[in-house]
């Protein structure tokens, strides 16, 4: 089976661990938990009849109590950035870290998430905010990890650019 | 490394397990520690350490990492940094792996951080939930005042549509709080009162607005009545280019506060525009009357105003002289500088003297301070002379050299001082009279008179009566707090056409207030008004101004009845004794009211 490297990438408490655990156990928890360090899961998907590997890297929040080393996106096929669209700071933590994946890992295809749609009258982030890194990603999603909305499809969308570069 | 690392006291303490790398492989050395490999893992997949090594994707990506390193010269360590991997080594499991290398013998340690003993964990959680919860009550305030900004902004928007739409009406609009301060000033109002309106907010209504203390009161009188008893109040404003504007106020309560009070402004200075050039002027300055007696007494004042000569203003007690010098003053050069009436009847040489030249201390018993005339004191403005007929003459002739050289001196002192006086003259006398029975100097006169105006009685213009007495009306019903009195009865101003009037206009502005005070009902009618008044000749007071219709309106009465001059009369509502009586005055004899 193809193994592929996805690197988790955001902001503290934007839901990377959530989107995770909603993607490779279907449940979602309410309490909030800081990751420490990298977390790594594991999910089969089947894109396209091609079945394939997600070697998911749930790296911690970058914030200024952790920044995020660059070694862990080494061997990344794709990442995914999610964007917390109730806090407008998120955006600059996703496009620096963007920044940071392309000088590390090059141009591979990567999803941006804007996460926490079911507290979508709580958005503050609109998407001409996000507009640039829209233009770049293969799949700009208002997901929930909380209710399960478009997870799923993000990630098999992902898998499916990853295939195909 | 062997005699230290492997020593297997030192390894319990570091509670770790640690990898040998060979020619192309990792071996574990040393015993190891109770949670590796993890229990349940090993046995369901059954793997060595070694293999538990190799299938971790963390470590495999860390030990690519950490070749390199290896490769190189440098001492220390490489670390992992903190990572899980459940499928591997359990859930709540947190490890870091170390490369180190001693000599040319190079280890991996694998060490395992539980919840107890990884300190960063709570440290870390505390201050991203201080953060989040921060950053949650920051969007609170944020949404909030974004939604009262949306509000004010909304507010706004209705507020100047309101606005728009008054403006539009040509109604300006005023809040006043319940403390009578201004609180709000539309646009359109600013526009009409020509008004600053940061000079206007917070101050008192009464002292704030451009219009006269008089129609303050009348607005302030207005709003104090119940809603329902409301009038429009008239206001007549002067502007800066000195033209006057007419406004219509209308007060009413605010609906949301009955304490406050919202006066909605109209201009309407073109329809009065329009209404005057209709019926003729009707005012001028503070003088009512729309006759051609007045209405060449306004032409006269026009032409004298700016002409910087003496006037002699003449005419019977109570016909408006002073109106007349003040607005012969209003419309000079002189309006900006003061205005100063002196009655000069019933005072002694010294003491009018005094009053009009002033004194130097000691010129007199009871001179203790030095004193400026009215003469000083009206400097650059002018000043009225009125009575000017009971002049001592020792003041005429001091008088007279006042008005020829232009200088005054003070009683008791010799040096004279230059004034810029423009002196107006009034009498109800004859002075030419006076003149001959030596009572007044000649000299002065022809001084004073160098300009004229003759102020005509009210028996000579009985045509402004009608609105005499409603501009009257008017203000004394609200200045007298009578407003349930909405009128004249026409029998009463028919009684004030007849009337002699020998107190002239101001007989008829008392007899109106007598009337008012009396009244009870809402018309003032003939009872009310004073004694004087009850008993008019109309013998003596034929009056040649009757309605214009009242003629065609007997005529055809007496027509419809057959020339039977009783039930005429009742046909129109009149006694008869009164019918008789228009009969005579109109010269309506019998044979041409009917066949």
């Amino acid at each position: 089976m193809i193994q592929k490297k996805i690197c988790m990438l955001g902001g503290f408490a934007v839901g990377k661990t959530s989107l995770v655990k909603r993607l490779v156990s279907g449940i979602f928890s309410e309490k909030y938990l800081t990751t420490v360090g990298v977390k790594i899961d594991q999910k089969s998907l089947s894109v396209r009849g091609q079945d394939i590997l997600l070697v998911l890297w749930d790296l911690y929040g970058d914030d200024d109590f952790q920044k995020v080393r660059a070694s862990y996106l080494r061997g990344a096929s794709g990442y995914i950035l999610v964007i917390d669209g109730t806090r407008k700071e998120t955006v600059d933590v996703a496009c620096r870290l963007h920044e940071l994946a392309l000088k590390t890992i090059g141009s591979v295809p990567f999803v941006l998430l804007l996460n926490k749609h079911d507290l979508v009258d709580e958005w503050v982030v609109e998407c001409p905010v996000v507009s640039d890194l829209s233009d770049q990603a293969c799949l700009v999603s208002m997901v929930s990890a909380k209710t399960g909305e478009g997870v799923e499809a993000a990630f098999s969308a992902l898998s499916e650019a990853m295939l195909k570069s | 490394m062997s005699g230290s690392i492997h020593d297997a006291a030192l390894l319990r303490v570091f509670d770790a397990v640690i990898f040998q790398k060979t020619a192309d492989r990792f071996d574990c050395v040393g015993n190891l520690p109770s949670w590796f490999p993890p229990s349940g893992l090993s046995q369901e997949i059954e793997l060595s350490p070694e293999q538990l090594l190799e299938r971790s994707f963390f470590l495999q990506h860390f030990l690519h990492e950490a070749q390199p390193w290896w490769d190189s010269a440098e001492t220390g360590q490489w670390k992992s940094g903190l990572w899980s991997e459940p499928a591997l080594f359990g859930e709540d499991v947190v490890l870091e792996a170390t490369a180190v290398r001693h000599g040319s013998v190079r280890y991996v340690i694998l060490q395992r951080f539980g919840p107890e003993i990884l300190p960063i964990q709570p440290l870390l959680q505390k201050a991203r939930e201080e953060q989040l919860s921060h950053r949650q009550a920051v969007n609170h305030h944020e949404r909030t005042e974004a939604r009262l900004g949306s509000r004010l902004a909304k507010s706004e928007q209705e507020r100047d549509d309101v606005m728009a739409v008054l403006d539009g009406l040509g109604l300006g609009a005023i809040m006043v709080d319940a403390n009578r301060e201004v609180t709000f000033i539309s646009g359109k109002a600013r526009e009409l009162l020509q008004i600053d309106p940061d000079r206007m907010i917070g101050r008192s209504l009464v002292k704030g607005l451009p219009w006269k203390t008089e129609d303050n009161a009348r607005v302030e009188a207005m709003g104090r009545l119940p809603v329902a008893q409301r009038q429009v109040v008239s206001v007549v404003m002067e502007r800066k280019n000195r033209s006057t504007r007419a406004l219509e106020i209308e007060v009413q309560d605010d609906p949301r506060d009955s304490r406050k009070t919202i006066l909605l402004l109209k201009d309407v200075t073109e329809m009065e525009e329009l209404r005057r050039q209709l019926v003729g002027p009707t005012q001028f300055h503070d003088l009512v009357g729309k006759c051609p007696t007045m209405r060449v007494v306004y032409e006269r004042i026009r032409d004298i105003a700016t002409v910087d000569v003496p006037v002699l203003i003449e005419g019977e007690t109570g016909t408006g002289k002073e109106l007349v010098a003040r607005a012969v003053h209003q419309l000079s050069l002189r309006h900006d500088h003061p205005f100063l009436p002196v009655n000069c009847a019933g005072l002694t040489d010294s003491l009018l003297g005094s009053q009009l030249f002033g004194h130097k201390r000691g010129a007199f018993t009871g001179a203790t301070s030095d004193h400026e005339g009215f003469f000083e004191s009206a400097e650059g403005g002018t000043l009225l002379l009125d009575e000017i007929g009971d002049m001592p003459l020792s003041i005429q002739t001091t008088l007279l050299r006042v008005l020829q050289e232009g200088e005054i001196i003070r009683l008791g002192e010799s040096r004279p001082r230059k004034v810029n006086v423009r002196v107006l003259a009034a009498t109800n006398q004859h002075l030419q009279e006076l003149v001959q029975k030596g009572a007044f100097r000649a000299d002065l006169l022809y001084r004073i008179r160098v300009a004229r105006l003759t102020i005509p009685p009210l028996r000579e213009r009985r045509e402004d009566i009608p609105l005499l007495s409603t501009a009257f009306f008017m203000k004394s019903r609200i200045a007298l707090g009578k407003m349930h009195v909405l009128g004249i009865a026409p029998e009463t101003m028919q009684r004030f056409l007849r009337y002699s009037w020998p107190g002239n206009v101001r007989e008829l502005k008392g007899a109106l207030e007598y009337a008012l005070i009396h009244c009870r009902g809402e018309s003032v009618l003939p009872t009310d008004l004073p004694p004087e008044m009850c008993d008019v000749s109309p013998a003596v007071q034929t009056s040649p101004f009757y309605k214009p219709n009242e003629r065609q309106l007997i005529l055809e009465a007496l027509t419809q009845t057959k020339g039977k001059r009783a039930q005429a009369a009742k046909l129109i509502g009149m006694s008869r004794s009164t019918f008789y009586r228009r009969l005579a005055d109109l010269n309506i004899v019998q044979e041409e009211s009917f066949p």
